[in-house]
């Protein structure tokens, strides 16, 4: 927000401050100074505005907190006695608050015989200064008004406005009723409910309250009475009403975060006086000010011991009394060491000891504070879910992934292939950027996709990226999100000149998951086929922990999907990491046998379709504690097995930790597992 | 071959010559191989044919009173032959070794062979980064959704429904939830781990919440739609402003280097009260001024306030007995400033690139 340097000046008795000053001092004191424009009287701060400090937002305001910043006379030579005459304004019109809770005060004051001109060319530089456009003389002293005070004021061609039954111009304040009708100043024809607060005539509303005025009732080149309203608005209806209809305006930014219900008489005078200079004209007798409500003014308690106990740091109750006063308060000891509080009426941000506290501290300067740190306690911990989060990156990436940080949202045509993935029905924003923002991702694999083909299209199609990250869904109106570690494989491994390389495959995808559960301290998991819409048949299976949980999948992309992306086979895994049956870590850990192992092999031809679990299950179903495992050691199809057949070489690894193993012993177990591994159908063992 | 010598003494010259010789013609082939030397075993202590041997079966031709002294001269020279065949043997056996070495020589410039070496992104490394700062002040790290409600996101952290605050967060929201206070939408910040953090235990409190947020901001170098923040809120009887200040001085040293100092201004968030707008002196030119901070000296690093009483009361914390305070920053923003990187994107798009810089 821009505020001029005279200006402020003008309420700062003595030499105008220096901007630099100025702008250390107020940035201090909680009002950021981001620049300066200009330099000499007609300087411009640009100041950020916090929402709770809607009285700084003007010059006289601002003044206000440079005068206690500064520690420098603050004076306000206020609206002046402004001359009336003619008749009574009570007798030019009538003004009804049908809404106490939503307009506390409305004060209006009839100017007549005016003929409306430019403004003054000190109003006119001052407007244009920060940014306006000057448009008569009537409109520019309300925006000066409000520019100067921060009251927001309306200009009424008072013969516009439709009489009431007592024959006087009629000013209401109320709800819209449903379906009524309002062209604004801005030419838009808007349609009202019972939610939007009105400013009605007798028969028709004729402003948005607090917003915009209406345009049939604007001041035009032919006014000659004017009826100028100032009023005091609720916050919240001026918002609503304002964000209904898609304005905004320097008013409705004031209504909305509190004006000084105080100050609206104060607006009025200083915009009258501005009016008749410009344009001439009798300024009638009175003001009408219906007061539907007094405003509570709160009086807090300030205890000196908690405002010292809170900062962690001494400040004298004489300061805190000091500080209060420079900024307005009206400050009573209400016992010893205790003060009674009651903020001033522009103060709408105050009203707990706290907000007191902080009053003091800001003009005393944070740079004050001391630097403690408070006393040691709680050992630090880490949510088990993030801790398994941060294993997974580690593993993942100690495994040679590059880990990636994609959007959580996606096109629903993105998400669609997969939604049937994630938990619940896909999670959609209501409000989105457009696409592809519109869906909560099923899984971080459709970003991983995205990446693979930014990456392929630079030359850079081999790769192995990662992301621990979430996958969203709903179930009816609960949102779920559950921890994902995905994986994608893309193009060629063991990219060197000493070796050929080769494609990534399903099997360097499976290779990752066990990684990863092998990392996080995970028995084994089994890899069992499955199909899913976004995979490969044949190539895809289901990540299954080995306490039987569905943990996940992995797979080769469907060739559909991997085209969309722009890629050639891609291998993608999708792992829920709540499902990893993590064990806890042994209590013990045993010595490695010192006794030595024993390896004995089996081949076995057998159908393609007969899967490894099954040869497995079958070499180890029976079998005595001494086999520690079975590893495959060679598949081999051609010349010699017959068509849809495969020769698989098993290695049986033996061993004890009490004993060495006979070479008997170890062949009659071989032969054992040889004669579960031949009951298998259409299976054949070398040497049995 | 040369006549077999005459006499011991003939021998031992012969002996010195010969192998000399050998050594010497042998030099352009590069050394004595070990078979090379091998001939000359043979040649000289061979059992049925060396020199030596030969000598021996003169013994009986010579005289009795001469044979002890022969005897002995063959014996020595025997040892001589022994002792200076080892040598030439050790010598052509290191030099076979070498060469076999040699032969397995490869050029060690070439590009080595690739082992498997991942990296974390850039905002794992800046959040791991800033967590071990305060995990060393003793916080814990916590956890919450992303998909929250109103009441969790703004109500119950002081944002009434028609606060003007919310203008500053433009927000997405999820279709499927309730109405007011259960709306649903995408946290824009952290701080309702915050919330869920106080209503699920008693101080005291100390906790980071770092995690993913969201604002309705179009993407541009300097925003993002998805950005991530870390947040951190203490709770216990007797925190005050001065710790607050303590413990963002303490991290600024931690993250930043041992001469960073913070500058606290006074600012508005709701949740807070006193809010505070916190600052770090630039490290990159020690507040001297530079581009990165504007030429400020000062660089605008996290918002942060004493935690409002309303806040604490909704977290079911008594606000007259305990006081707390919180702090929050973006660590997209940090890491932007740490790797001098220039535009926000680059930390979405995933390049290799980009993220095979050795973090």
């Amino acid at each position: 927000m821009k505020l001029r340097l005279e200006w402020l000046g003008s309420y700062l008795p003595g030499p105008l401050p220096g901007t630099d000053e100025l702008g250390t001092r107020l940035t201090k004191a909680g009002f950021i100074v981001e620049g300066v424009e200009g330099n000499g009287p007609g300087a411009c701060l640009e100041v950020e505005m916090t929402a709770n400090r809607p009285d700084g937002m003007n010059h006289r305001g601002l003044a206000r907190e440079a005068s206690a910043a500064l520690g420098r006379p603050f004076a306000d030579p206020g609206p002046g006695r402004l001359a009336e005459g003619g008749r009574p304004a009570a007798e030019l019109a009538t003004v009804t608050i049908e809404e106490p809770s939503l307009c506390s005060r409305y004060s209006a004051r009839v100017i007549e015989g005016i003929e409306v001109r430019p403004a003054s060319a000190a109003v006119r530089e001052r407007l244009e200064a920060l940014g306006m456009n000057p448009i008569s003389a009537p409109v520019d002293a309300t925006n000066h008004v409000l520019w100067d005070i921060g009251q927001p004021l309306h200009a009424f061609d008072l013969d516009s406005l439709a009489k009431g039954p007592d024959g006087k111009p009629a000013i209401v304040v109320r709800r819209a009723r449903a379906g009524e009708r309002l062209v604004t100043l801005d030419g838009v024809e808007r349609t009202l409910t019972p939610d939007h607060l009105v400013i009605a005539d007798a028969v028709r509303p004729v402003a948005l309250a607090g917003v915009m005025g209406g345009l049939e009732t604007a001041i035009s080149e032919r006014t000659t009475r004017v009826l100028l309203e100032s009023a005091h608005f609720d916050p919240g209806v001026v918002r609503r009403t304002a964000r209904a209809m898609g304005l905004h305006t320097d008013a409705s930014h004031r209504f909305e975060r509190g004006t000084d219900p105080a100050a609206t008489v104060d607006g009025l005078e200083r915009a009258a006086a501005l009016i008749v200079a410009d344009c001439g004209g009798t300024v009638a007798r009175g003001v009408i000010d219906v007061v539907a409500r007094e405003v509570p003014r709160p009086r807090v308690r300030l205890r000196h011991a908690r405002l010292e106990a809170f900062l962690g740091m001494p400040i004298p109750l004489p300061r805190c009394v000091e500080i209060l006063r420079a900024l307005q308060f009206e400050v009573t000891e209400a016992g010893p060491g205790v003060l009674e509080v009651i903020p001033p009426t522009w103060r709408v941000d105050v009203g707990l000891e706290v907000d007191l506290i902080e009053e003091v501290v800001r003009i005393v300067g944070y740079d004050e504070l001391p630097e403690v740190l408070p006393h040691a306690f709680n050992p630090t911990w880490t949510e088990p879910t993030l801790a398994r989060e941060e294993r997974a990156r580690d593993v993942l990436s100690g495994a040679g992934f590059v880990e990636t940080c994609t959007y959580s949202f996606v096109s629903s045509e993105e998400n669609a292939p997969f939604a049937g993935g994630a938990p619940g029905t896909p999670a959609e924003v209501a409000n989105p950027l457009g696409e592809p923002f519109t869906t909560m991702r099923a899984t971080p694999v459709i970003g991983l996709l995205a990446a693979a083909r930014h990456n392929a299209r630079r030359g850079q199609p081999d790769l192995l990226l990662f992301e621990v990250g979430r996958s969203y869904g709903m179930a009816g109106t609960a949102p779920r999100e559950s921890r994902r570690a995905t994986l994608l494989l893309h193009g060629r491994r063991q990219v060197h000149w000493s070796v050929e390389p080769r494609p990534v495959d399903f099997h360097d995808g499976s290779g990752a998951v066990a990684a990863l559960f092998a990392g996080l301290g995970a028995p084994a998991p089994a890899f069992r086929p499955a199909a899913f819409p976004f995979l490969s048949p044949g190539r895809s299976a289901r990540v299954v922990s080995s306490n039987g949980e569905d943990a996940g999948w992995v797979g080769v992309l469907a060739a559909t999907v991997a085209a969309r992306y722009d890629l050639t086979e891609a291998v993608v895994a999708d792992v829920d990491l709540a499902r990893i049956d993590v064990v806890p870590p042994p209590t013990t850990l045993e010595a490695p046998s010192r006794f030595p192992g024993s390896d004995v092999d089996l081949t076995v031809t057998h159908r393609l379709s007969l899967p490894w679990s099954d040869l497995v299950s079958a070499a180890t179903a029976g079998a005595p504690p001494e086999l520690l495992g079975v590893d495959a050691r060679y598949l081999y199809r051609g010349p010699g097995v017959p068509d849809g057949f495969v020769k698989t070489t098993l290695t049986l690894r033996f061993g004890s930790a009490e004993r060495s193993l006979s070479r008997e012993e170890v062949n009659g177990w071989r032969d054992e597992a040889a004669r579960r591994l031949l009951a298998l159908p259409e299976s054949r063992v070398d040497g049995f | 071959m040369t006549p077999p010598p005459g006499s011991v003494e003939e021998a031992r010259l012969l002996l010195a010559s010969e192998l000399e010789e050998a050594v010497r013609e042998a030099a352009a082939r590069g050394g004595l191989l070990p078979a090379d030397v091998q001939g000359l075993r043979v040649r000289w202590l061979g059992k049925k044919q060396g020199v030596v041997t030969a000598l021996l079966t003169r013994l009986r031709d010579v005289p009795k009173d001469e044979k002890a002294a022969f005897g002995a001269g063959v014996n020595a020279l025997k040892q001589e032959a022994e002792e200076r065949l080892a040598r030439l043997e050790a010598e052509a056996e290191a030099r076979a070794a070498a060469a076999a070495e040699a032969a397995k020589a490869v050029d060690v410039t070439l590009p080595p062979r690739a082992f498997p070496t991942g990296r974390l992104h850039p905002l794992t490394v800046v959040r791991r980064r800033i967590e071990a700062s305060f995990r060393g002040l003793g916080y814990e790290v916590a956890d919450g959704p992303e998909i929250e409600s109103d009441w969790y996101n703004f109500e119950s952290l002081n944002f009434a429904p028609d606060h003007p605050a919310r203008d500053a967060v433009d927000t997405f929201f999820v279709k499927g939830g309730g109405e007011g206070r259960d709306a649903l939408l995408l946290r824009t910040h952290t701080s309702p781990v915050q919330m869920r953090t106080m209503e699920g235990r008693k101080p005291p409190i100390r906790v980071l919440c770092p995690g993913r947020v969201y604002r309705k901001d179009d993407i541009d170098p300097r925003h993002s739609p998805v950005f991530h923040q870390m947040e951190g809120l203490v709770v216990d009887e007797g925190i005050t402003f001065a710790h607050l200040r303590g413990t963002l001085a303490a991290f600024a040293r931690s993250f930043f280097g041992g001469r960073a100092e913070v500058r606290l201004a006074p600012t508005f968030f709701p949740f807070v009260e006193p809010g505070v707008d916190c600052a770090v002196s630039c490290v990159f030119c020690d507040r001297k001024g530079c581009r990165i901070c504007s030429y400020s000296g000062w660089i605008e690093i996290m918002g942060a306030g004493m935690v409002h009483p309303n806040v604490l009361a909704n977290g079911g914390i008594d606000p007259e007995r305990y006081t707390g305070f919180a702090f929050g920053m973006g660590i997209d923003r940090i890491a932007m400033l740490v790797y001098g990187i220039p535009d926000l994107r680059l930390l979405f798009e995933n390049d290799l690139r980009f993220l095979d810089r050795t973090w």
